[in-house]
């Protein structure tokens, strides 16, 4: 069975009720927001701008309904902005907006955007001489756009070791342009590298524990995650029709049935 | 001293009071920052080239309270990095400060990549923004003084074509009246004011007598001025080193639209002007030449 089947689950059936959402994007990375969340960001989910909060930006806005369901986990996002998912009424639709989202640090969508725009923050921190940690999650597709190698090569070079970047490595780029080495590019461009299952709780635990995390190096951490799309549920997983489509009601209950088998 | 130096000075002034400034450059000006950056060496990054990341960046700094002036040549920082200027400023209803150098042709020996004439509309498109063209020395210091830190997505746009004018009174928004007259109103934005001046003594000389109205601030445009000028002369020219789309002309006349009778005239950029030369020749070419205008605004006025 896949980890976290609740929220693999509470995924599908936002998508399937409002006609919106990246099902396969959000379950590549629902696991590993999860572990955030619940064993490592410090936050204070009655207080969701707490000054000495850890800030996690989704960069890869499209995979936000993990996002969501992790939020409403914690007890930031109420379920009334749940069961609202894309409605014109309610505050969550198929890209974080953070103006109106507790808990969204940054309103993304458009990619290559939240991965330099936290590289700000984690210099602003350093600057006002504060303890909290930026996590950006990326995708392994929006690694195609130049604007994280340039906020990469700036990370490193001002040696921001309170930014991790979590890359999401499910494939997506391979269908179109492949970035062969992923680890290699980010050590290329100076950044300390781990790689684990995206989806193994003990491998997570690994790569985002006080060994991985409290290091003297001067490089920025990047964790590579090995990543399936649509993990979870066999017939969404990989790249096929499936990244933006909406399950009808007997794929909803398929998809319940593998989730919890 | 230029404008460029006037803005180093005016952040080293400011940054001693003003603990929450932070400067990013995008490898320029390094020498005149040089002061700034020893005092502040962690409020001053040359951050290097790479404008869409300084606009993505000045905005994270935004997010935790940091006030942030990013700064590069003008097409880079604003044509190139709209995107960013537009989501993670606009769209996160976040704040920051663009200082700008290479407005229009002042770059004129580099080409039309280094060109910029689209700034002004594209970031008065951003309801949040203001945009402020400061064009002779103290103007800078002024403005930004009085504006950086009012929440929004402030543009400066530098000038190395400095009109000369000494304006006594300067605040945000307000137009200033630089010439009385009764027949024409000529309304300048930023550095052509200079030539506008020239214009309205040269029309003078044939007893035609010139309303000139100077504009600093783009946005937030007060037309009132204006109005009371065109509603007496009932005929405005427009003078901009702006393109033809979406600057002071389009302004202006879709404000006094409606309202009375005008006879107008554009003077701006109507496309790309190829070739090299000296800022004045790159105006002359774009049709912005005392000549010209004197010659167009005869036949406005038979």
């Amino acid at each position: 069975m896949a980890p976290n089947p609740k929220l693999r689950a509470r995924i599908a059936e936002m998508v399937h009720r409002s006609g919106e959402g990246h099902i396969p994007s959000s379950y590549s990375i629902v696991d590993v927001v999860a572990h955030l969340y619940r064993d490592v960001l410090k936050f204070d989910k009655s207080n969701p701008n707490w000054p000495e909060r850890d800030f996690f930006i989704l960069s890869k806005g499209h995979g936000c309904a993990a996002l969501y369901v992790v939020l409403n986990e914690v007890g930031i996002l109420s379920d009334e902005a749940i069961d609202d998912y894309g409605t014109s009424w309610g505050i969550l639709g198929g890209h974080p907006d953070m103006t109106t989202v507790p808990g969204a640090e940054a309103s993304t969508g458009s990619l290559g955007h939240g991965f330099p725009f936290s590289v700000g923050i984690a210099l602003g921190l350093r600057i006002q001489q504060r303890k909290n940690r930026v996590f950006a999650l990326l995708g392994d597709g929006e690694c195609h756009e130049g604007t994280i190698w340039e906020a990469a090569a700036v990370a490193a070079n001002r040696q921001l070791t309170n930014l991790v970047s979590i890359v999401d490595w499910n494939g997506s780029a391979s269908q179109l342009m492949p970035i062969d080495d992923l680890p290699a590019k980010w050590k290329a461009f100076g950044w300390r590298v781990l790689e684990a299952d995206g989806h193994d709780p003990e491998e997570l635990s690994r790569v985002f524990g006080p060994d991985s995390l409290l290091s003297d190096s001067n490089q920025p951490l990047a964790v590579i995650l090995h990543t399936k799309k649509g993990s979870g549920v066999s017939f969404i997983e990989g790249h096929g029709t499936w990244h933006h489509k909406i399950p009808t009601e007997a794929e909803l209950d398929q998809i319940m049935k593998e989730l919890f088998e | 001293m230029t404008l460029r130096n006037e803005f180093a000075r005016t952040m080293e002034r400011l940054a001693k009071v003003d603990k929450d400034l932070v400067v990013l450059v995008g490898d320029i000006s390094h020498g005149i920052f040089r002061d700034f950056a020893q005092e502040n060496p962690m409020r001053y990054f040359n951050v290097g080239i790479c404008e869409p990341t300084i606009v993505s960046m000045s905005a994270g700094l935004s997010r935790i309270g940091m006030v942030p002036v990013a700064h590069t040549i003008a097409p880079f920082i604003t044509e190139r990095s709209f995107e960013q200027i537009k989501l993670d400023l606009g769209y996160q209803n976040l704040s920051a400060n663009i200082v700008s150098v290479g407005a229009s042709f002042d770059y004129a020996q580099l080409g039309c990549s280094h060109h910029c004439y689209t700034d002004v509309a594209l970031l008065s498109h951003l309801k949040r923004a203001s945009v402020f063209l400061p064009s002779n020395l103290r103007e800078f210091d002024v403005l930004f003084s009085k504006s950086y830190r009012n929440g929004g997505i402030n543009y400066f746009r530098l000038t190395e074509n400095a009109h000369g004018i000494h304006i006594p009174e300067l605040e945000p928004g307000r137009i200033c009246k630089v010439r009385d007259g009764e027949d024409l109103t000529i309304v300048a934005l930023g550095p052509q004011l200079k030539s506008a001046v020239a214009v309205a003594d040269f029309l003078l000389g044939e007893a035609i007598s010139c309303d000139v109205l100077y504009v600093h601030t783009f946005k937030p445009l007060e037309v009132s001025e204006i109005e009371k000028s065109v509603k007496k002369t009932r005929r405005l020219v427009t003078l901009e080193e702006l393109s033809m789309n979406g600057g002071l002309y389009s302004v202006v006349t879709s404000a006094l639209a409606g309202r009375f009778l005008f006879g107008s005239l554009q003077f701006a950029v109507g496309d790309f002007v190829h070739g090299y030369g000296t800022y004045s020749q790159l105006c002359e070419r774009a049709g912005l030449g005392t000549s010209e205008v004197v010659s167009r605004i005869r036949k406005l006025l038979i």
